[in-house]
C-alpha cells in the first residue's frame, strides 16, 4: 500500500514555550499511505507535533513540507484546503448539532458557492448541497452511524462522539489524516471497532494516517513504521518490530535499571 | 403464462403485470428510500439463478443464508427457488458451531453470506462443511484484502449468470417453469428446546396456502407495504413477507440498519405488522413514558380521550353500536392524540396488526385497540407455515388465539394437546422421519395432524385457548388437565394480585392461594374510604375479597369448566424468597408452599369457610411475633 513517495517531510522542528524546549530537532517523514504512528511516554511532545503539522503551533526552527507546501510557513486556516484533517485528543465537535451538520459543516472547504446562493438554494447551489450530502452519507455507511444521523451529538455516548469526529475528518476527504488519541478511554470492544475503522480508513481510502496512540499492543498491531519520542527529542524509528527490540525505547517506557 | 404453484413462478407473474411500472421494493441506504421495480428485481433474480446455474447448482440443493434482510438477500432467496434449490435460513447472531450444524445437517451445496463478520464464521468452519463449494457476499466491506477462491461476490455470480443468459435466452423461463407445487421451497430449523434443532421442510404449496388462506382473513394489496424485519431463520418473514410479496406483489421495504428498524417502520407506515408479545408489552410503557414527558396540554388531551377511547373498543370489541355522541368524541380523540399516537408508532396505516408468542395482556390488547389500532392474536408454529390460527375482525377475544384459518381444522387430543390440520401441514423434517413420525398424529381417515406440544381447549365459539405446554399440565382426580400458569398468569394481569399458586393435582377442583397487590389493593382501599391497619387486616376485609373474587370469575370465563377456580384464599402474607417460598427470580416454589400452606389447602378441600393460620411476623426491630388469625376462605360455585 505504502510507496516510497514522501507526502510529508517533518525536518528539525524545534519548538519552545518560553524556557521549555517541547520539541527539539524532530525529523521524520510519512510516506504516502502509509500508517505512521508517534509514541511515547506523557509530555513527550506528541501532540506538539500534531499541533506543528495542522499548523495550530509555529515552531521556532525547521520545516514540515507537505508535498511542496511548507505548513511552517502557511496559513492556518488553508493547511485544511491542503489535504490534512485532524481529530482532537478531547473531542471537539458541534455538541449542539445532528452527527449529520457536523459532517455536513466539514464540507466547507470543499464548497464552492457563495453565502447569498446558498442561501437562494435554487440550481447549482442545491446541486451541490446534494452532491455534499452524498459523499458524507457515504462516510455514515461506512463509520455504521446511520442510526444517530440525527441525533443530537451532545447527547451521544465517549466512543459514538469520537466516532462521528474520524467521520468529519473524513468529510474534508483529506489525503492526511492526524488521529491524536483516536482510543483513548474507549472500553476493549470500542477499540476494536476504531481499530477496524482506522484500517478500513487506511485500506479502502487509501488515505495516510499519522497517529498517537498510548495502547501499545494496538499501535505495533496496526502502523507500518513507529516514530518514538522522549522528552522532545526523536529516540527511536522504524517498523514495529524493531521498535520493540529498541533498548533506548524500552529504558523510556519502562525507566532505566 | 401457465398456472403458478411455486414462489418463483407468481414472481414471474408480478413481473409480467407490473414490469418497470411499480416498485416491488426499497431499501434505505445512504439516508434514502432507493426504489427497485420488479423489473429490476427480475433482472437480478434471473442473473443471479443463472449464475448459480454457471456454479453448479442442481435442482434439490440446499442453500443455506445467513445475514440480515437486504434486497440481494431477496433476489438470491428467488433467484435460487428458481433453478428448484431450497433456501436454508439461518438467524444472523448464529454462532460458528451452530451455522456448522444447520449447514452440515442441511447438506448444502453453498451458501449465502452477506458481510464480513458471516463470511469469517463460514471461513471459520470450512472444514467441518466440505459440501459447501462456493459462499457469495453481498457486502464487500472489510473483504476487500480477502484473497480467498471459496468466496464469490454477487457481482460475480451475475456476471456469471450473465453470460448464460447470451447463450441460452431462455434457460431462466425454463428453470422456472420445472417447479412443481411440493418442491421443498425452505427448510425451516426450530429451535427445538429440547435436543438438536429440526429442519422443517415447507413446500411451495405451503407457503402460497399459507398466504393465500390469510389473504382470506385479512386481504393484502399491491399497495400495501411490508417492512422486512423477521429473522431469516425463523417462519415468519418467509409466510408474511415473500411469499405475500409474489403472491399479492405487496411493496418489501428492507431497513437501513438494524439499529434504525424502529425509525425505518415510522417512515414507511406498514399496512401489516407482527411484533411478538413482549415487544407489544414494551411499545405501552414506551407510550406511558412520553406522555409523561410531554406537554401539560397534551397530557391533559390523552387523559381525556383515552377513557373514550376505551369505552369505544369495549363496545366494538362486544359487537355493540356505539352511539353517535361517544363516536364524535372518538372522531375528535383520533384527530388529537390517537391519530398521532399511531404515526409515532409508525401505525398510521396499518390495518392488521399481529401479536405472536406468549400471551399479551388484555390490558396491552385493549390499550392498542383503544388507540384504533386492530391488534390480533395470531397461533401457529413452523410447521404449519406459521399461522395456523388467527383472530377475526370483529371477533376477538382476547383470551383466545383465534380460530383456526380457512381449510384448515383444529381439535384437542385426548392429552388436552391442541393438533392442527390444513393445506400448510409441513412435509416432515429433513433426514428424520422418526421426528416427523412422532409429531405426527394419524386419525381414522387417514388424516394427519400435527401435534403442537400445547394444552388448550376449544370454546363454545370456536375459538382456541393455548393453555400451556402440555408438560406443564397438572392433572385432577378425574384426570382432567389443567394449567396451573395459565390460571396463575391470567390472575397476574390484575393489578390486584400480586402473586398465585393454583392447586389442584389429584384433587376434585382446582383452587387458588392468592397474595393480593398490598400498593394497588391499599390505594384502592383508600380511594373508597375503608379503613386498614396491617396486610393481615387489609386481606381479610369482605370488600377486598368481592374485588379479588371478580377476577377470579373474569379469568374462569376463559377456563374450561374443570380447569375453573372454585375456591381461594387470599393469603395473610406474601410469598417471601427469604422463606424459600420463591426463588429470587420471584418463580413459586411449588413443594415448599405445599407443605408449608397444607392447613389452608385441606381446608379449602374440607369445604369450610375459614381457617386458623399462625403466621410469624417479624418487625422492622427484628423481633418476631406469632399472629394467630382466620383466613376466609372464598367459594364461586
Amino acid at each position: 500500500m505504502s510507496s516510497n513517495a514522501v507526502l510529508l517531510d517533518v525536518q528539525n522542528v524545534s519548538l519552545s514555550f518560553g524556557g521549555n524546549a517541547a520539541l527539539s530537532d524532530v525529523g521524520f517523514s510519512v510516506n504516502k499511505g502509509e500508517i505512521r504512528a508517534i509514541i511515547g511516554p506523557n509530555g513527550a511532545g506528541k501532540t506538539s507535533m500534531l499541533n506543528c503539522i495542522s499548523g495550530f503551533y509555529r515552531p521556532q526552527r525547521g520545516e514540515i513540507l507537505f508535498k511542496t507546501a511548507d505548513l511552517t510557513k502557511t496559513p492556518t486556516y488553508k493547511i485544511a484546503s491542503l489535504g490534512i484533517a485532524r481529530t482532537f485528543q478531547n473531542i471537539a465537535l458541534y455538541t449542539g448539532l445532528s452527527t449529520l451538520d457536523n459532517l455536513m459543516a466539514a464540507r466547507h472547504i470543499h464548497m464552492k458557492q457563495n453565502s447569498l446562493a446558498s442561501m437562494v438554494y435554487w440550481g447549482t447551489a442545491q446541486r451541490e448541497e446534494v452532491a455534499h450530502r452524498e459523499v458524507v452519507e457515504e462516510i455514515i455507511d461506512f463509520l455504521e452511524i446511520a442510526h444517530i444521523r440525527k441525533a443530537t451529538v451532545g447527547a451521544l455516548s465517549y466512543g459514538l462522539r469520537k466516532r462521528v469526529e474520524l467521520g468529519r475528518a473524513l468529510a474534508m476527504e483529506p489525503e492526511l489524516l492526524l488521529l491524536d488519541e483516536p482510543m483513548a478511554g474507549m472500553n476493549v470492544e470500542e477499540k476494536e471497532d476504531m481499530a477496524r475503522f482506522i484500517l478500513d480508513i487506511h485500506e479502502r481510502r487509501g488515505i495516510t494516517i499519522v497517529l498517537i496512540e498510548h495502547d501499545m499492543g494496538l499501535v505495533m498491531d496496526i502502523s507500518d513504521r513507529v516514530v518514538v519520542l522522549d522528552f522532545g527529542v526523536k529516540i527511536a524509528d522504524g517498523v514495529p518490530d524493531e521498535i520493540k527490540q529498541d533498548a533506548r525505547v524500552i529504558d523510556a517506557y519502562l525507566g532505566k535499571a | 403464462m401457465n398456472n403458478p404453484q411455486t414462489l418463483p413462478q407468481y414472481f414471474l407473474k408480478q413481473v409480467h403485470t407490473h414490469g418497470a411500472n411499480k416498485v416491488a421494493l426499497r431499501q434505505k441506504e445512504f439516508g434514502i428510500w432507493r426504489e427497485f421495480t420488479w423489473q429490476d428485481s427480475y433482472e437480478n433474480v434471473k442473473l443471479f439463478a443463472l449464475g448459480l446455474l454457471a456454479l453448479g447448482v442442481q435442482r434439490g440443493d440446499k442453500i443455506c443464508t445467513i445475514g440480515d434482510n437486504d434486497r440481494q438477500y431477496l433476489w438470491g432467496y428467488l433467484g435460487l427457488l428458481a433453478v428448484g434449490a431450497t433456501q436454508v435460513g439461518v438467524y444472523t447472531d448464529a454462532i460458528p458451531k451452530e451455522l456448522a450444524y444447520l449447514a452440515a445437517h442441511s447438506d448444502s451445496t453453498f451458501a449465502m453470506a452477506k458481510d464480513q463478520e458471516q463470511c469469517d464464521k463460514m471461513l471459520e468452519i470450512r472444514d467441518e462443511v466440505p459440501n459447501i463449494k462456493k459462499v457469495v457476499y453481498w457486502e464487500d466491506k472489510g473483504l476487500w484484502s480477502y484473497d480467498e477462491p471459496w468466496l464469490i461476490s454477487y457481482e460475480e455470480v451475475l456476471e456469471l449468470g450473465q453470460a448464460v443468459a447470451e447463450k441460452e435466452p431462455d434457460r431462466f423461463d425454463t428453470e422456472v417453469w420445472l417447479g412443481q407445487g411440493e418442491d421443498t421451497a425452505v427448510l425451516c430449523y426450530t429451535s427445538g428446546t429440547t435436543g438438536l434443532p429440526k429442519g422443517a421442510m415447507l413446500s411451495h404449496n405451503n407457503l402460497i396456502n399459507s398466504t393465500r388462506l390469510f389473504d382470506e382473513i385479512d386481504p393484502r394489496y399491491d399497495t400495501d407495504n411490508h417492512v422486512s424485519i423477521l429473522p431469516l431463520g425463523w417462519i415468519g418473514e418467509h409466510a408474511l413477507g415473500i411469499a405475500p410479496h409474489v403472491y399479492a406483489g405487496i411493496v418489501m421495504n428492507f431497513p437501513e440498519e438494524p439499529e434504525t428498524v424502529r425509525e425505518n417502520i415510522r417512515e414507511i407506515a406498514p399496512e401489516g405488522l407482527l411484533y411478538n408479545s413482549r415487544l407489544w408489552e414494551n411499545l405501552v410503557g414506551m407510550v406511558q413514558v412520553s406522555i409523561n414527558e410531554t406537554s401539560w396540554f397534551n397530557r391533559k388531551l390523552y387523559e381525556t380521550f383515552l377513557p373514550v377511547g376505551y369505552q369505544v373498543a369495549d363496545r366494538r370489541l362486544r359487537n355493540e353500536p356505539v352511539g353517535a355522541g361517544l363516536n364524535l368524541a372518538y372522531k375528535l380523540g383520533n384527530l388529537t392524540v390517537f391519530g398521532p399516537l399511531r404515526d409515532k408508532l409508525g401505525l398510521s396505516r396499518i390495518r392488521a396488526a399481529y401479536t405472536a408468542g406468549s400471551a399479551l395482556s388484555p390490558d396491552a390488547m385493549r390499550f392498542f385497540h383503544a388507540l384504533g389500532i386492530n391488534l390480533k392474536q395470531v397461533y401457529g408454529s413452523t410447521e404449519l407455515t406459521g399461522g395456523a390460527t388467527l383472530h377475526r375482525d370483529g371477533d376477538i377475544k382476547f383470551a383466545s388465539v383465534g380460530k383456526p384459518i380457512p381449510e384448515s381444522e383444529a381439535k384437542i387430543g385426548e392429552n388436552g394437546e391442541i393438533l392442527l390440520t390444513g393445506p400448510t401441514l409441513f412435509k416432515g423434517y429433513y433426514k428424520n422421519p422418526e421426528a416427523t413420525e412422532s409429531s405426527l398424529l394419524v386419525d381414522e381417515d387417514g388424516r394427519k395432524w400435527f401435534r403442537t406440544g400445547d394444552a388448550g381447549y376449544i370454546d363454545e365459539d370456536g375459538h382456541i385457548i393455548y393453555l400451556d405446554r402440555v408438560k406443564e399440565m397438572l392433572t385432577l382426580a378425574n384426570g382432567e388437565k389443567f394449567s396451573p400458569q395459565f390460571i396463575e398468569g391470567r390472575l397476574k394481569f390484575s393489578p390486584y394480585i400480586r402473586d398465585v399458586m393454583a392447586v389442584g393435582t389429584e384433587r376434585d377442583f382446582v383452587t387458588a392461594l392468592i397474595v393480593m397487590d398490598f400498593g394497588n389493593v391499599g390505594n384502592w382501599a383508600e380511594r373508597r374510604g375503608l379503613g386498614y391497619t396491617t396486610f393481615i387486616d387489609l386481606s381479610q376485609k369482605q370488600e377486598v375479597y368481592d374485588l379479588i373474587q371478580q377476577a377470579v370469575a373474569d379469568v374462569n370465563e376463559n377456563l374450561p369448566p374443570n380447569g375453573r377456580v372454585r375456591r381461594f384464599v387470599l393469603m395473610h402474607k406474601e410469598f417471601d424468597a427469604d422463606e424459600e417460598e420463591m426463588t429470587r427470580s420471584r418463580k413459586l416454589k411449588r413443594n415448599v408452599l405445599y407443605s408449608k400452606y397444607d392447613d389452608i389447602i385441606t381446608s379449602m378441600y374440607n369445604g369450610d369457610d375459614r381457617v386458623e393460620v399462625r403466621a410469624s411476623v417479624q418487625y422492622q426491630d427484628g423481633s418476631t411475633s406469632v399472629v394467630e388469625t382466620a383466613v376466609k376462605i372464598a367459594s364461586l360455585y
